[in-house]
């Protein structure tokens, strides 16, 4: 099996266009989760509140690769175009057929989908869709998006696993270089804020809807008050390369894969299940060819809702225990969704490579079902070597994957 | 309306929907050598003509045969002689 690592980050979050921003509006503790204009006119939805993101710059892309994309694919681009910039890498070797991709999300763009029923249901008549609506809509359209935007003609793939999806993107990347299919892969995740979606969960009872005139109080992963996720959108890329290719070219590595793991519940289509999970966690160590002992940090699926946060934080209490450091960042930028993975993974690779793990924001008193477990309340300064990062999707999939320093 | 009209609204068209600046939109340009326009683009300049001018025309064979800005200009006049809107 060859080694893989990461070798550039990118994202466009609602904390803004870039992987600075993301981290800068962390250590400020700040939160993207605000009041949505607009949202009070859908009957029947009790969480009027967003983690939104600023499509910025979108005129650089041509028009005619532009054309094709919805909102996730626009940051989807933007943020692979971050990554590979970051890494460094020959732009000679984009097309070469080394490198592809694999971006995954819940769904198409909701924004076109929602413009297409909008267009072709009063008089059921389809003459006046655009053509570019489908490319817009389909399940791949980050993935093709980026493809064609960069001109990749290695492996094009889409993970649809819903909140686990850019995680499993990154999975599947790591499995496809580590096998020796692809020398470099660009990987992540990608959704859309809107309504609709938080619609979705809102009927099911999983969002928010406490602190609509207190957006900044929330979500609150772990917390007393938790009372459900919130929304939010954008895109996280890495490149994952080769190892060999990446010392090659002297590349900045900010961490080696070293295992990961996805499997479903086969339990429950949305209630998350702790025996599962620890079955994932097992797995991944495993693979990674460590012990529990051995994780300096976990970064948490954790977004918030009375279920899935006790669920996981009771599966980390009998894999760890309570001595490794645990926090969640949907209190910062919402629950990006398909993109969470990897967005959070960006951001927990910074950490590591700054030596902190910054607190979970709206965690100000943990609830006791959530106990048990060393949560990160304040910033806390610590060597990481090796962190462990959770996505656990609707349809009960789990992911975790296993990242290590390189020193 | 006028031909001016239509060919103002005509124009029109090619700056929202392909982003075309305004200078090169002169009868002469062929729309896919000059202004850049491929089939994909064709399906959406019929949704945007029809939306422009009230027309029905997704099934018009005649817009096979459009290569110039002129070419778009004439084939609305037909549309306007043949009474095909009320809004021409």
């Amino acid at each position: 099996m060859k080694r893989v690592v990461i070798t550039g980050l990118g994202a466009v979050s609602p904390l803004g266009a870039d992987v600075p921003a993301l981290i800068q509006g962390i250590e400020e503790g700040k939160s993207a989760v605000r009041y949505m204009d607009g949202w009070n006119q859908y009957t029947g939805l009790r969480s009027l509140v967003g983690a939104p993101a600023v499509i910025v710059n979108e005129k650089s892309i041509p028009r005619t690769s532009r054309r094709s994309m919805g909102r996730m694919s626009i940051f989807s681009v933007q943020a692979a175009d971050e990554a590979l910039a970051d890494s460094g890498i020959n732009r000679e070797m984009i097309s070469s057929g080394g490198i592809g991709c694999v971006v995954g999300s819940t769904m198409g763009s909701a924004k076109s989908l929602n413009e297409v029923f909008e267009l072709m249901l009063p008089e059921k008549d389809l003459s006046c869709l655009p053509s570019m609506k489908f490319f817009q809509c389909v399940s791949h359209t980050a993935a093709m998006n980026v493809a064609q935007y960069l001109g990749l003609t290695g492996y094009v793939m889409a993970t649809s696993a819903a909140c686990a999806s850019g995680l499993q993107a990154i999975g599947a990347g790591y499995d496809l270089i580590r096998l020796g299919k692809q020398e470099a892969m660009l990987c992540g995740g990608a959704e859309e804020l809107h309504p609709t979606v938080t619609g979705s969960f809102d009927i099911l009872f999983a969002t928010s809807a406490n602190f609509n005139h207190e957006p900044e109080k929330t979500p609150r992963p772990f917390d007393a008050k938790r009372d459900g996720l919130v929304c939010g959108e954008g895109s996280g890329i890495l490149l994952l390369e080769e190892y060999e290719h990446a010392v090659k070219r002297k590349a900045r590595i900010y961490a080696e894969i070293i295992g990961y793991h996805t499997c479903g519940s086969g339990v429950h289509v949305s209630q998350s299940n702790k025996d599962s999970m620890v079955g994932c966690f097992r797995y991944a160590l495993e693979d990674a060819g460590i012990r529990p002992e051995d994780v300096d940090y976990i970064n948490a699926h954790a977004t918030a809702t009375i279920h899935g946060d006790k669920e996981e934080a009771e599966a980390i209490r009998e894999v760890f225990g309570d001595s490794v450091p645990v926090n969640s960042l949907k209190g910062y930028i919402g629950h990006t969704l398909g993109a969470s993975g990897s967005i959070e993974l960006i951001a927990s690779l910074i950490m590591m490579d700054k030596g902190c793990i910054y607190p979970t924001l709206n965690l100000e008193s943990v609830s006791h079902d959530c106990e048990g477990i060393y949560h990160v309340m304040n910033k806390l300064d610590k060597e990481i070597r090796v962190l462990f990062k959770n996505c656990f999707a609707f349809g009960g999939i789990n992911a975790s994957i296993v990242c290590k320093k390189i020193i | 309306m006028t031909e001016q009209e239509i060919i103002t609204l005509s124009n029109q068209v090619f700056e929202e929907s392909f982003e075309i600046e305004k200078e090169k939109l002169k009868p002469e340009m062929n729309i896919f050598l000059d202004l850049g326009l491929d089939s994909l683009d064709i399906v959406d300049l019929v949704v945007a003509l029809q939306e422009k001018f009230g027309v029905k025309i997704r099934n018009d064979d005649r817009i096979k045969n459009i290569r110039t800005l002129g070419d778009i200009y004439k084939f609305i006049l037909s549309l306007k002689a043949e009474g095909a809107s009320s809004s021409l």
